[in-house]
């Protein structure tokens, strides 16, 4: 199905999204530039935003992009039900559109952080995570402003409605202050919306994708996104 | 500056003063920086061509055929100077030089490296120094999404005020995609795009070219800025304009400016340019020709493009939002004309103005004699302590306090991560390569040509350990102020070192960089970086072949150590330890023993008969043992009282830096074969002991637990940083 991957200005893994989807049976990944607009969604069954630094991260990571124009396209197919999935810079203007809940803050140690991270994957199903209920995948993060945070008012149905699929853990699936690279509340990797259809992961699926790579559990999520457009 | 010499040469040449403008441009061209002039006339001493080699040094980056339709690019320079004044920003522009470099030939920028020197960390402006150093490297190389993939690090007082930020970029380009920097057609357009021109880095070149006073913060404003948002839409703006072929050459914006990119497109290209100034879009209004022509703002690119297509390329510029401006022409005088409002401001002979200086004598005074002897060591008295503050020094410990900061992994295209002995990256055409850079200045100090000559062996023994053969090398040369005859005189054995080391092991030197003025009058003293000869050596593997990593994988395989072993503690990382600081001769380079290892574990891993392999090097065999152990969940029991060689006790055995030399794990079943390689190739080797499911670092007379030691290499650097 046709899956549109935004490139804002400064947006730089834009590439690797495209590779990653190009090799799941039935996905068909084009790249829209942002200054397409609304025009640029007109076909699209879902959306991909990757990870980079749109605009320049500039204010603040994601603040810029917020506020273009081709973000009221997404919103329009996030509320038709459409899967969208934000990456990393994606998540973070997903945050700052308020299609997802919460912030991503500096990270607590101030530095940008890159390394492999273990992920528990929640044991209810979502659009998602389906077939990897309670399993623990390894991908890699890199970030300087991923440290998840939410108020206890949304914190709780975030939780209550199993819109958490992933979290921070060690290589042993146990979820502990160690394993956290960022402070995130509750070491939260990735939420999903209300209507569970547009999700947000600080982790990087498609760096994931080939065995060459060191690990191909992203290459799931995103076979789960592909699926989901159907 | 402009020396009197010099001035009177230009004067003759002219037959006339210069005017201010041209006394700018000739400034900055002939400087150090610019114009290698103390550097290039030993150059002749590196092997440079090979049959794989499709452009060597010369241009912004060098090229090698890797087969499938397919060159690797690389480029390395320093940006040393900058980095010591405002370590940010240097350090950031560093890397934005490096990658434009690699893409105005045309290619794709697919990896970094940076290779760095600074005081020890415990003086604070140091750490603040390198915490920043880093997060300008960071900020800038992340944003624009090249990941790192190899860098090393050396700590030693004699940078305390001269720091090194050495930068590599790796790229890729279709043989017919390539873009050569010369103007070649008279009648063409010269194109500038990207950033607009404002006042910083003005005459970056010269004062990167004179060594440092008390005074320093007023070269603030010689410092560039850097703006990696600008970058990556100059990126993605320069490869549409390549992919469809418009440009006829190219040429970035670096040291120099715009004197340095248009007087290098007409010398390379047998021509002539003339360039209107006031067409140049500006950042300041106020600025002067003299200016303009001079500055050094960073995220610029100067493109040849041929009439007919002009209109095309402007449609890709405007549709990307570049700014650009089509600033001259390619013209047939053989001049540099500048203009300014109709009004000539310049007109240089391109032959004067590119490499037309007068050569500077330059006196190769003598390097300091040192002794054999080895009348300090004293066999020391608890050797697991030892290992201990082996594995915590700066020098040796762990770096991922810097390298979590890198992003390793961006284009999806990373096989190795950092930490190990090289960065591997997979190639388009489905090669993997590896990379990696080695320099230790301890044994350059000592003797400038052999220390060379081993950091080169030592770059290569990490590709070797990893299954890969060595393709090409690119260098990067930090030294003293070259008018000083000792300082002098380093740099000429370096090149030595590095010359007969390219000769020997037959592998083309493809590009590099020569930084010299690296020293300091501090309160009358002068204060001299030691000599930096930062080598970096690329490897490709065999189709099909996985990287072998350090880290031991089984239980009950055997460890063998091939390579003798002989009493070379002068100059070791156990040394400087010890004593506070380095004396004596440094081990010796031996290229025929080095070649003979070196085939010998090619030939094992071609075979497959590896698990996990280690070099010798910084520290000894037991550093390169315990680091073998660091990653895995296996330990090791050995037996260390039969070393071959002519070591007199374990203590010898334990940390002298013999070159040739290789850790080796092998299983049982295939000892047999790994032996008959090891006497085929003419090599010795001894079986150290198996590895053991316990985590524990079992050296027979005394033993170290994983956990122990792990905790040492992890603590070293970070406990100095934020």
């Amino acid at each position: 199905m046709s899956i549109a991957v935004i490139r804002f200005p400064g947006t730089n893994n834009e590439d690797d999204v495209l590779r990653a989807l190009a090799q799941i049976p039935g996905a068909k990944p084009y790249l829209v530039q942002s200054r397409k607009g609304l025009a640029g969604l007109k076909d699209a069954d879902g959306v991909v935003i990757p990870g980079g630094f749109s605009y320049g991260d500039y204010l603040r990571a994601g603040a810029v992009a917020s506020v273009d124009v081709i973000v009221e396209g997404i919103r329009d197919l996030a509320e038709d039900g459409k899967p969208v999935l934000g990456i990393c810079n994606g998540f973070q203007i997903l945050a700052e559109t308020g299609i997802l809940q919460g912030v991503l803050l500096p990270n607590q140690s101030a530095r940008f952080v890159c390394k492999w991270v273990y992920l528990k994957v929640s044991e209810q199903t979502t659009l998602f995570t389906e077939n990897i209920e309670n399993a623990v995948l390894r991908l890699p993060i890199a970030h300087a402003e991923g440290n998840y945070f939410c108020p206890e008012e949304q914190l709780v149905p975030l939780w209550d409605e199993g819109r958490i699929p992933f979290t921070y853990c060690d290589s042993r699936g146990q979820v502990t202050d160690d394993a956290n690279p960022n402070g995130s509340i509750d070491n939260i990797a990735g939420i999903i919306n209300q209507k569970g259809n547009v999700l947000g992961m600080m982790p990087h699926p498609e760096r994931a994708s080939r065995p060459l790579l060191g690990s191909t559990d992203g290459l799931q999520i995103l076979e789960n996104f592909v699926r989901a457009t159907k | 500056m402009i020396t009197r010499e010099e001035l009177q040469h230009a004067t003759k040449v002219l037959g006339r003063e210069p005017t201010k403008t041209e006394l700018g441009m000739l400034d900055v061209l002939w400087s150090e920086h610019c114009s290698y002039k103390s550097s290039k006339r030993w150059f002749y001493l590196f092997k440079t061509t090979a049959d794989n080699v499709a452009l060597g040094i010369g241009e912004g980056a060098g090229l090698v055929d890797i087969g499938g339709g397919y060159y690797v690019g690389v480029a390395m320079e320093s940006h040393n100077h900058p980095s010591q004044i405002d370590p940010y920003n240097g350090a950031a522009t560093g890397v934005g030089g490096i990658i434009r470099d690699v893409i105005s030939q045309g290619c794709k920028a697919v990896g970094l490296m940076n290779c760095l020197r600074f005081g020890h960390p415990e003086k604070p402006h140091n750490a603040y120094l390198l915490e920043n150093v880093v997060r300008g490297i960071s900020e800038y190389g992340n944003s624009v999404g090249i990941p790192v993939v190899g860098g090393e690090i050396e700590f030693d007082e004699s940078y305390d005020d001269n720091c090194l930020v050495n930068v590599v970029c790796v790229g890729y380009v279709k043989p017919e995609k390539v873009v050569r920097s010369s103007a070649r057609t008279p009648g063409h357009y010269l194109i500038m795009f990207g950033s607009t021109t404002g006042r910083d880095g003005i005459a970056g070149v010269s004062f990167a070219s004179e060594t440092f006073s008390n005074e320093e913060e007023e070269n603030r404003g010689a410092v560039q800025i850097g703006d990696p948002l600008a970058k990556k839409v100059l990126i993605d703006t320069l490869s549409e304009l390549i992919e469809e072929e418009l440009i006829d050459g190219l040429q970035d914006f670096g040291g120099g400016g715009m004197t340095s990119a248009a007087g290098e497109l007409a010398r390379a290209g047998g021509t002539g340019i003339e360039i209107h100034l006031e067409r140049v879009p500006l950042r300041e209004d106020d600025m002067d020709p003299s200016e303009i022509i001079i500055s050094e703002s960073q995220e610029r690119m100067l493109a040849i493009i041929a009439p007919e297509k002009m209109d095309r390329a402007k449609v890709i510029l405007e549709k990307n939002d570049t700014t650009y401006a089509v600033i001259g022409t390619v013209t047939d005088d053989l001049q540099y004309t500048a203009k300014y409002k109709g009004e000539v401001v310049a007109s240089l002979p391109i032959s004067l103005l590119v490499d037309g200086f007068p050569v500077p004598e330059r006196i190769e005074g003598k390097i300091t004699a040192q002794t054999e002897s080895l009348s300090w060591f004293k066999e020391p008295e608890d050797y697991g302590t030892t290992i201990l503050m082996l594995l915590q020094s700066a020098n040796i410990c762990d770096r991922s306090w810097i390298y979590s900061q890198y992003d390793q992994h961006v284009q999806s295209n990373t096989v190795v991560d950092l930490g190990e002995n090289a960065g591997v990256l997979e190639f388009p055409n489905g090669r993997l390569l590896a990379f990696t850079s080695d320099c230790n200045s301890f044994w350059c100090k000592l003797d400038p040509q052999t220390g060379t000559a081993n950091s080169a062996a030592e770059s290569l023994r990490n590709l070797v350990s990893m299954g890969a053969r060595p393709l090409f090398i690119a260098d990067c040369l930090n030294f003293g102020n070259p008018e000083r005859p000792e300082s002098y005189a380093q740099f000429v054995e370096s090149v030595r070192g590095l010359g007969r080391f390219s000769h020997d092991f037959d592998i083309p030197i493809i590009g590099g960089n020569v930084s010299l003025y690296n020293e300091t009058v501090i309160d009358g003293k002068n204060r001299r970086i030691n000599p930096t000869p930062q080598i970096m050596i690329s490897g490709i593997f065999n189709q099909g072949f996985n990287p072998i990593k350090r880290n031991l994988v089984t239980p009950w395989a055997n460890i063998f150590l091939v390579g003798e072993t002989f009493p070379e503690l002068n100059g070791s990382e156990f040394q400087r330890l010890i004593l506070g600081e380095v004396k004596g001769i440094p081990p010796k380079y031996q290229p025929t023993t080095e070649k003979n290892s070196m085939n010998a574990i090619l030939e094992a891993h071609e075979r497959g008969l590896i698990r996990s392999c280690n070099n010798v090097g910084r520290g000894g065999i037991a550093v390169a043992l315990l680091k073998m152990v660091l990653k895995s969940d296996f330990g090791f029991k050995l037996n260390m009282d039969y070393i071959p060689g002519t070591i007199n006790s374990i203590g010898q055995g334990l940390f002298s830096e013999t070159s040739s030399r290789y850790l080796a794990e092998v299983t049982e079943s295939n000892q047999p074969e790994f032996l008959k390689l090891i006497e085929k190739h003419g090599t010795t080797c001894c079986e150290l002991g198996l590895t053991t499911t316990d985590p524990i670092a079992d050296f027979g007379r005394f033993a170290i637990r994983t956990s122990d030691a792990r905790k040492a290499f992890s603590g070293g650097l970070s406990k100095y940083l934020e």
